[in-house]
């Protein structure tokens, strides 16, 4: 124990972090600053691992060890927000003199005992709190808001600061502590990154950059009924889940069908509930996914129409799903033209719009994915707000809605905004999903307006359209479009 | 108010003597209604829920029948009448019945029971700034009245109407009374509205105008009661220049039609989408959809079409289309309403419901959606919310109702189906399904081999053996206690 101490006291950083949050409501904005404070901990290579959530909008990243009262500026070097995990490099070889690193362990036991190492609330200096293991399962990980990843419950207390620190037991780490419930929601429960998520992370950099994770993009249910056996002709042996939905766009499109009985994942057995086993532990199928990397393969051995078939999937991410996660690194895209503002539709639109969004927006976000509008609609697009203006005086009841076209183009995504108002003659007409009136501008009003509506508002720029390197959906949709 | 307890007392020996004694104006005019309500339970349709009683207070109409809010007896098992001061007491049914206008009419058993009641007859319709009163009957059958004045007139909603109806709004200070359901507001003796709606903190409240009642009791006499008409349209405002130049509308008025049932008085005398509506029955419409009402002034097209006429009563419009002005007739009707796959206003109605080996499928309501709560839109299965809110742009075909799995009652049958629910059922081995009843028929057609459920949404389709469901069907009904396995 003294020696886990001693290296924890040696490795184990205060990571201090002010961040800049993005405004969706006004998307031109560069957003509030503020300030808050993590952990993190030195591993091979000179790095530092922490969370995603501790670093992600950083503006400015101090690090401070224990032994050295210097704080030292931190530059994040990956990030993978899918995971919450994060890499930070520090340029001032000073900072590593003392540092050993904390070496990476396995899944430990349940019931086993751990400690957690961290900064949270109630002091300045390190904090240690012990617990054991009482969960190993697959759990949401709230950061990027839609992935499931394995994730291990403790009891020991981790609180805001713990975040990125390292969970140990004996000299290693065997997770990253990073989320937990509010105090009136739970006690003792609070969850780490396991060290195959950890572990996956690092290599997945090691080529230089973060790739998602991937994704076999189906549906599947238990195959627990007899009858349902029965009609595939499956024998009552408690193996095999059967394929109900395929996303399009997805790893198994093309190569799966509705009804396919998947009976083992890359030679591992699939038991009738969906689960494997993986070094003795029964954990969700998907988890061998999980493993992989985009590019991948994996061999499934499907049972399709009473034969007996063995399918190769390449692996790769499910992009068309990623309007579901948090947007952290991207700055909010936007086209503002004559006051009308229009947005792509995203988690984090959804979260400032949650109670005001009508039931035709809240159904558009809910129904995306299921009823795969993506392949329509790859990134509808919303009339956000109306900035008051004489000209618009007679749209604001429009706010909220979600672009069907604009001058005769159907809109797809942000970027069919621009060319298809650049479409219209004298007048911009735009049509909205459902029984809308139409809205009409006259271009010529518009373009006198601009400037002033610009000088009003504060808006430096009248479009922000770039993606970064968030990729969405191709879309199935006939790409050429007549007007 | 004043003690008054030795009324209620006396009321015991004699009655009818008491009120011979004190047969004034508001004696007269109201009877207090005893409703015991017990709605059925949407998510356990093979059974109701708790019963509970409402209390009211009724319109004696000259006739001897009696009028009241339809919200006062919706679901209910019985109602009872009872004079105020004798409390003398007499069963009543219901003879007609409006949701959506909020209007019942009550006749009590025995024909003679309000024979000695005068009634009331209708007032005039009021204006912004009439004033009224608003009688209450206290514990003893004394009468309260309370001055009321009408803040506005004018198209508004009603509880169970999706489109409006003319409504007052009221101010009036009312005490806290358990008959506080139906109040009516009089002027001088006679009806000029009934209360349906109060906030005790503001103090204010609604009430439906006496033309209201009006075109619901000219409908009930002749013993069919067929309802307001409606015209089966969206519209928007056409005040924006820019819009009015885009659909070729004139210079000034008219309204711009951005929805039109086919079925409905609108689409069957052959108005379209994109049509910009100038008068109707020779009103002229202006930009915001309002035509000069010779009392209340600018008023809702609402009120035009739906109040005025009725049922089968000849309609003309006046439109432009693409910049061409012309006239279209048709005969008003509420198919628009009522011919629809999923019905919004369910009261009294039992929900059918067949249970097939644990599996629950029932026939889609709104009366289902909204048992979710207040946030049913956001709680129910979102599907379900879906095909019902949005069933207009959707066409769907009115004869086609939206069978769906609501639930499951585990059972040996339906193992590793447990978790399913709000699944809507499109085939059963591969025959379309339009209805519970049809699909109680193929089931029931079965004899033996597997039962192919087909849905909308994932899971695509799950099976049952229908040797099975008869072996065992049966069973699972009484683990459960169902009275039936199916109501359709």
């Amino acid at each position: 124990m003294d020696s886990q101490l001693r290296e924890a006291r040696r490795n184990v950083v205060m990571v201090e972090v002010t961040s800049q949050t993005w405004d969706y409501r006004l998307p031109w904005n560069p957003g509030t600053v503020s300030s808050a404070r993590g952990a993190g901990f030195v591993i091979e290579g000179k790095r530092i691992l922490t969370n995603a959530h501790v670093i992600s909008g950083a503006r400015n990243i101090t690090v401070q060890r224990e032994a050295d009262p210097r704080k030292y500026a931190g530059k994040v070097l990956h990030v993978a927000h899918d995971c919450d995990l994060a890499l930070v490099e520090i340029e001032d070889p000073e900072f590593f003199k003392g540092t050993t690193l904390l070496p990476i362990g396995t899944i430990p036991e349940l019931e086993s005992v751990v400690s957690v190492y961290g900064f949270p609330i109630g002091g300045d200096r390190l904090s240690v709190t012990r617990g054991v293991v009482s969960r190993i399962d697959y759990n949401s990980y709230t950061h990027s808001g839609r992935e499931s990843h394995l994730a291990i419950q403790i009891d020991a207390a981790i609180n805001p600061g713990n975040s990125g620190g390292p969970v140990m037991q004996d000299d290693k780490v065997v997770g990253v502590a990073f989320q937990g419930f509010r105090g009136d929601v739970a006690q003792n429960v609070g969850y780490m990154i396991p060290t195959p998520v950890i572990r996956r992370f690092l290599k997945d950099v090691e080529d230089g950059h973060y790739d998602h994770y991937v994704d076999i993009a189906i549906r599947w249910m238990a195959l627990e009924n007899r009858a349902m056996r029965k009609y595939l002709k499956r024998p009552n042996d408690g193996l095999g889940v059967v394929v109900t939905d395929i996303f399009s766009e997805g790893s198994s499109d093309g190569v799966l069908e509705k009804g396919d009985v998947l009976l083992s994942i890359d030679g591992h057995p699939i038991e009738s509930d969906g689960s494997v086993r993986l070094e003795g532990q029964p954990v969700q199928m998907e988890e061998i996914v999980e493993r992989k990397f985009a590019g991948d393969t994996v061999t499934l051995e499907v049972w399709r129409k009473g034969k007996l078939e063995s399918l190769k999937l390449t692996l790769r991410p499910a992009e068309m799903f990623s309007m579901y996660e948090n947007i952290y690194e991207e700055a909010p895209r936007y086209v503002v033209y004559g006051g009308l503002v229009f947005q792509p539709l995203t988690a984090n639109l959804m979260a400032v719009l949650m109670g005001s969004a009508d039931l035709r927006l809240r159904q558009t976000y809910s129904m995306f994915g299921q009823d795969q509008l993506y392949r329509e609609t790859p990134e509808p697009v919303v009339l956000t707000s109306i900035l008051p203006d004489p000209l618009n005086v007679y749209l604001r009841g429009l706010a909220g809605q979600v672009v069907r076209e604009i001058n005769g183009r159907k809109i797809r995504t942000l970027a069919d905004v621009l060319p298809a108002l650049e479409a219209g003659k004298e007048r911009t007409v735009i049509l909205f999903l459902g029984d809308q009136r139409p809205a009409v501008l006259k271009n010529r009003e518009v373009d006198q307006a601009t400037p002033r509506l610009m000088a009003q508002y504060g808006i430096a720029e009248v479009s922000r359209t770039e993606l970064g390197n968030r990729r969405l959906a191709k879309g199935s949709f006939q790409k050429v479009d007549s007007k | 108010m004043k003690s008054l307890i030795r009324f209620g007392m006396l009321s015991l020996w004699m009655g009818s003597c008491l009120w011979a004694a004190s047969a004034d104006e508001s004696r007269g005019s109201l009877v207090r209604v005893r409703a015991s309500i017990q709605p059925y339970d949407q998510f356990r349709p093979w059974q109701k829920k708790a019963p509970y009683g409402l209390n009211g207070t009724g319109i004696v109409l000259p006739g001897g029948k009696v009028l009241v809010t339809a919200a006062l007896v919706a679901n209910r098992t019985e109602v009872g009448l009872e004079k105020p001061a004798s409390a003398e007491k007499c069963a009543a049914e219901v003879e007609a019945i409006d949701y959506e206008a909020n209007l019942a009419l009550l006749r009590p058993i025995d024909v003679k029971f309000l024979q000695n009641f005068a009634g009331v007859s209708m007032g005039p319709s009021l204006r912004a700034g009439d004033t009224a009163q608003v009688w209450q009957l206290d514990k003893n059958g004394e009468m309260l009245r309370n001055q009321a004045e009408v803040l506005s007139a004018g198209v508004g909603r009603y509880p169970s109407d999706e489109a409006g109806f003319l409504l007052y709004g009221v101010r009036v200070s009312l005490s806290k009374r358990d008959d506080s359901y139906t109040l009516p507001m009089m002027r001088d003796g006679m009806l000029v509205g009934m209360m349906m709606g109060y906030d005790r903190d503001s103090q204010e409240g609604t009430a439906i105008p006496v033309p209201m009642i009006e075109h619901f009791l000219k409908d009930a006499a002749d013993g069919k009661y067929e309802g307001f008409p409606t015209l089966g349209v969206s519209w928007t405002s056409l005040r924006d220049p820019n819009l009015r130049e885009e659909v070729k509308a004139p210079k000034t008025g008219g309204i711009l039609l951005t929805r039109v049932n086919e079925r409905g008085t609108a689409g069957r005398a052959g108005l379209q989408e994109g049509d910009v509506l100038l008068s109707v029955d020779g009103f002229k419409l202006d930009e915001d959809g309002n035509y000069q009402d010779a009392l209340y002034g600018p008023t809702s097209v609402g009120n035009l079409i739906r109040t005025r006429p009725v049922v089968g009563s000849p309609a003309r419009f006046h439109l432009s289309r693409g910049g061409k002005e012309m006239d279209l007739a048709g005969l008003y009707d509420r198919r628009a309403r009522d011919e629809v796959s999923i019905p919004s206003l369910q009261f009294d109605i039992a929900p059918n419901y067949l249970v097939i080996g644990g599996l629950v499928f029932q026939e889609l309501t709104g009366a289902y959606l909204q048992e979710w709560g207040d946030k049913w839109s956001e709680r129910a299965p979102q599907r379900l919310v879906q095909l019902f809110s949005f069933q207009q742009e959707l066409k769907r075909d009115p004869k086609k109702k939206v069978v769906f799995l609501s639930q499951v009652l585990p059972s040996e049958i339906t193992m590793g189906y447990n978790q399913l629910s709000g699944l809507v059922l499109e085939k059963l081995n591969g025959q379309e399904i339009d209805n519970l009843k049809s699909l109680s028929e193929m089931v029931d057609g079965i004899q033996d081999g597997d039962l192919v459920f087909q849905f909308m949404d994932d899971p695509e389709r799950i099976i049952v053996d229908s040797g099975e469901i008869k072996a065992k069907g049966d069973k699972v009904g009484k683990d459960y206690g169902l009275p039936t396995l199916r109501r359709l």
